[in-house]
């Protein structure tokens, strides 16, 4: 529409310059002015919705599973494994002293890989409390707080984190109309070995011209 | 439009329609079985169109990777044919070529049936043909001047209009038995000559814009079209003449013929030259520009199916240039004819095949997706040409009775000394209008 | 029988087998035109219609659904907000290609199960090099493959939309917030914008869309996912039946990783305006002048 406009204009300021006659420059004014009326000229004009108001939602992390409990070698109805909270165990059992190295793990710790570095278990871990994690400052903080710990290495992760470029979300991106939920890093990065595992990609292309031809060739 | 004969002009004009209709339909037993085999593969083809629209153009081999194939390569070839035919009016009228003049309503004939050729495949291409009143200015929603679709169906149908006046009303007046009047016709002709370049240039346009199909977004495509125009045009009136000529109902000398194979001496190079420089391009700068040509000649990924259509094409090409420069050409009517033929499918298949398809392969994200036309639409493309034969036909044969006066309003020739007392002062006599200008 | 009897006669036998042949060759044709609605045919388009016309074209169009497919839909007309205009940026040095972006959109749009349509194409790069031509789409090996990088493709919005410039019928338009929409009910199917289009980022139906009833998305809207025609082009539209409410795209919430980055780039403090100031910015064919609305990134 703002194309025809721009046009007629054009055509007008031309008109004018080079001095054609007047039947030329009637010409010249309508016949783009009366295709620009007829094409689009009739739009009703429409109405926009409000903007966004101040943002209200709240912004919440979600807590995964594995910061309360841990995977048994048992599997539910739908083949997932069972998971068996922290307490269960270590409200009796209340080790006095952290393992060195994961060989030295038993019980539901047997097999745990370990590949974060040259971290110890003690790097995160205190002997006695399986709620709390300790920063580096010797501080204790919550287990829920998780997050705080890994920003203690990983400094451009949390920066992206922060806003919002690094680890998935769901929820609003407009603030006014609700919340959102973000992921929490251990959603993704299991802390032990925090590389992210490979898996099998969903939905393959099956689209017209690909289901024919079974592959691109020889790259 | 005075007349003085004793009917009132609009019937005498319905009269003349009648007569035209009662002309498509009778003949001897050879146009009976020619008429009847266009409009069995005609018909072939609606029912595969139905079938089309019916279930959905999966029935085609086109894909949202290749998303034009044959239907838009004929169509582009149509546009050229139509164009080409200019090729007779502008000696005609620009250069007052006599002889050329006396052969000239074929061309504009021949422009009419390939401009419905044309519409056909951009029909048969829709993926919904009933919504195409969409596309009328003032009633859809026209996108114009922004859409280069908009301009093309303009200059289309333009051009099927002034083709259509020009033809219509001389051959009215001949039927009538008066001279034309310069006023009502000359202008369109000289409008023509310029539409024609514009049909085919927009046509250039609509591909030769697209910034993200490296393969068409280069600046010798318009004249590469033209080129090719040139060649097609006057290749099929060669071969069109030598039927007339052969059907006994006009005699022309080799006036006009020899005229349309110089030229197509002339554009026949030009294009080889044109199409050279183009690979010379591709080829040598390499890189992504230059995947599509290199798909196109040589097959990339294990993929080769356009590979045969270009080489045939250019060998065609190659083919008919060198037939049309041999001196047994200028001699020999079966020579020229082979050159035509020749030169008419070695640009269908270079132009269609050759220069749509590999537009979109590579595609724009660069994958090897290919097109192979499925017999539907080969069914839809012979089906859209025997309507533009049929079309050209009933044209040629009504046209060239009329034409050469074997039907008339009066067959006694009293309404020519009636109209003859009334000649106005911008009437002309016959024989000067037309070799005038 | 004499000579122009029998011409005659022959003339008629002719002709009655010639229309026969032309009842059964068009039989098809008829069919097709029978199953047309008159009242879509013969409608106004999308910019002309009065509030009251649109209500009775979406209640149709429900009512429609239901038919064909046998679940109750809610299709609605959601216009762009004020103050608001949509950006979209994607990490590529975190995207795993795991396609499952592409799958939300199958599932959320409304796409045609068969061909597991999806308007987002993910191509499988080698680490070191840009060149689109040595990607692939039909990868199926376990991702993050090594020495390979993922770059989702997906509908630009560009501001200078070659596909909104050439449709001949202004069934597609850029609106107000910065999406590039489709009339699927205007649309003639002449796949000009597929052929304009430097991202690949236009489908067309071509057949009708099938979904089983219990996997049909019901929350739609009319410039959206609705479950579209035959023969007419559709497009990603930054999911606007879910964004145009505040919510984020399928596409977005399925990212397992956090690759996409979506927001108002009006808002100085959104996600999308800090990612657009701070991180390295590569806009695909940015050479093409179409300037998208889509941006991919790199951390580091």
């Amino acid at each position: 529409m703002i194309l025809s406009k721009e046009h007629a204009s054009t055509d007008v300021a031309l008109a004018r310059r080079v001095q054609w006659p007047p039947a030329v420059r009637i010409t010249a004014l309508l016949a783009p002015a009366a295709i620009a009326l007829a094409c689009c000229g009739s739009d009703p004009p429409r109405a926009l919705r409000p903007p966004p108001g101040p943002p209200t939602g709240r912004i919440e992390i979600h807590q995964p599973e594995r910061l309360t409990s841990i995977a048994s070698d048992q599997r539910d109805a739908l083949g997932r494994p069972l998971r068996v909270a922290c307490v269960t165990c270590h409200s009796q059992r209340v080790p006095t002293t952290l393992p060195s190295t994961v060989t030295e793990l038993d019980e539901f710790h047997q097999g745990l890989r370990f590949e974060h570095g040259a971290l110890s278990c003690g790097s995160c871990h205190v002997a006695g409390d399986q709620r709390s994690l300790r920063r580096a400052d010797g501080t204790m903080i919550d287990m829920r707080d998780a997050m705080d710990l890994c920003r203690q290495c990983h400094g451009p992760q949390t920066r992206d984190y922060d806003h919002g470029s690094h680890g998935g979300m769901t929820g609003h991106w407009d603030l006014s109309v609700g919340g959102r939920v973000r992921n929490h890093c251990v959603d993704c990065h299991d802390p032990h070995t925090p590389a992210f595992q490979p898996s099998l990609p969903v939905l393959p292309p099956r689209d017209h011209g690909i289901t024919r031809q079974p592959s691109r060739g020889d790259h | 439009m005075t007349t003085t004969t004793s009917s009132s002009p609009s019937i005498s004009y319905l009269r003349f329609l009648g007569r035209v209709v009662v002309l498509a339909f009778s003949g001897t037993w050879r146009f009976y079985a020619w008429m009847t085999v266009l409009t069995a593969i005609a018909l072939v083809g609606l029912n595969a169109w139905g079938h089309q629209l019916l279930n959905g153009m999966r029935v085609t081999d086109l894909s949202d990777h290749v998303s034009w194939g044959l239907y838009i390569a004929n169509f582009t070839f149509g546009v050229g044919l139509a164009a080409g035919a200019v090729m007779m009016v502008i000696p005609a009228y620009l250069y007052d070529d006599h002889d050329m003049h006396d052969v000239v309503i074929i061309g504009e004939l021949l422009a009419i049936s390939a401009i419905v050729v044309c519409l056909g495949f951009i029909v048969v291409d829709m993926g919904r043909p009933d919504r195409m009143w969409h596309i009328i200015p003032g009633i859809g929603r026209f996108h114009w001047p922004v859409s280069m679709l908009t301009w093309d169906v303009l200059v289309l149908n333009g051009y099927l209009l002034i083709n259509l006046h020009i033809a219509g009303y001389l051959m009215y007046q001949r039927y009538l038995g008066r001279p034309p009047r310069k006023r009502w016709y000359l202008p369109f002709v000289f409008l023509s000559i310029f539409w024609a370049i514009s049909i085919h240039t927009v046509t250039a346009f609509l591909y030769q814009g697209l910034g993200g199909r490296p393969f068409w977004n280069s600046a010798l495509l318009a004249p590469r079209f033209l080129a090719t125009a040139f060649i097609s045009g006057p290749a099929f009136v060669i071969v069109l003449l030598e039927v007339v000529r052969w059907s006994g109902k006009l005699t022309f000398g080799d006036g006009p013929i020899n005229t349309l194979s110089r030229i197509m001496r002339v554009t026949v190079l030009l294009n080889l030259f044109m199409l050279g420089s183009e690979l010379f391009t591709a080829l040598y700068t390499g890189g992504a520009h230059g995947s599509a040509v290199r798909y196109l000649f040589f097959g990339s990924h294990g993929k080769h199916a356009l590979v045969p259509y270009i080489w045939t094409a250019v060998a065609l090409n190659v083919t008919s240039a060198v037939l049309l420069y041999l001196p047994r050409s200028r001699t020999s009517k079966r020579w020229l004819l082979a050159a035509c033929g020749c030169a008419f499918l070695g640009v269908y298949l270079e132009k269609g095949m050759g220069l749509i398809v590999p537009g979109f392969v590579p595609s724009t994200l660069h994958e090897t997706i290919e097109y192979t036309p499925t017999v539907t639409e080969w069914k839809v493309t012979a089906g859209i040409w025997a309507l533009g034969l049929l079309v050209l036909t009933v044209a040629i044969k009504v046209g060239l009775a009329v034409w050469t006066g074997r039907v008339r309003e009066r067959e006694d020739g009293a309404a020519r000394s009636a109209d003859g007392a009334a000649l106005g002062a911008e009437e002309e006599p016959l024989r000067d209008q037309h070799h005038g200008t | 029988m004499s000579g122009p009897n029998r011409r005659v006669a022959l003339k008629v036998v002719g002709a009655t087998l010639g229309a026969g042949a032309f009842a059964y060759a068009a039989q098809p044709v008829a069919q097709w035109g029978a199953g047309l609605s008159l009242e879509e045919t013969l409608r106004r388009h999308y910019k002309e219609l009065t509030p009251d016309e649109l209500a009775q074209i979406l209640r149709r169009l429900e009512a429609e659904t239901k038919e064909k497919y046998g679940v109750d839909v809610r299709i609605d007309d959601i216009p762009a907000q004020e103050g608001v205009s949509f950006g979209y940026a994607l990490n590529l040095s975190i995207c795993i290609g795991c396609r499952k972006c592409a799958e939300a959109c199958h599932q959320e749009n409304n796409h045609d199960r068969r061909t597991n349509n999806s308007y987002i194409r993910v191509i499988e790069m080698e680490q070191g090099s840009f060149e689109l031509e040595r990607g692939t789409v039909d990868y199926d090996h376990a991702v993050p493959a090594p020495g390979k990088f993922y770059m989702p493709v997906q509908c630009h919005q560009c501001d200078d939309a070659p596909c909104v410039k050439v449709c001949p019928v202004e069934a597609t338009w850029k609106e107000k917030d910065g999406i590039v929409v489709v009339d699927y009910d205007w649309c003639i199917g002449c796949r000009y914008c597929e052929a304009a289009c430097p991202y690949h980022a236009r489908r067309f139906n071509w057949r009708e869309p099938e979904i089983p009833a219990d996997e049909i998305n019901p929350d739609q809207a009319y410039l959206s996912n609705r479950i579209r025609p035959q023969g007419v082009v559709e497009k990603c539209t930054f999911c606007l039946h879910r964004t145009r409410r505040g919510l984020l795209p399928a596409c977005l919430e399925a990212c397992p990783t956090g690759a996409r980055v979506f927001g108002n780039l009006l808002d100085p403090s959104s996600d999308i305006r800090w990612v657009l100031e701070n991180k390295r910015v590569y806009v695909l064919k940015e050479e093409l002048g179409t300037r998208p609305r889509f941006f991919y990134f790199f951390d580091e």
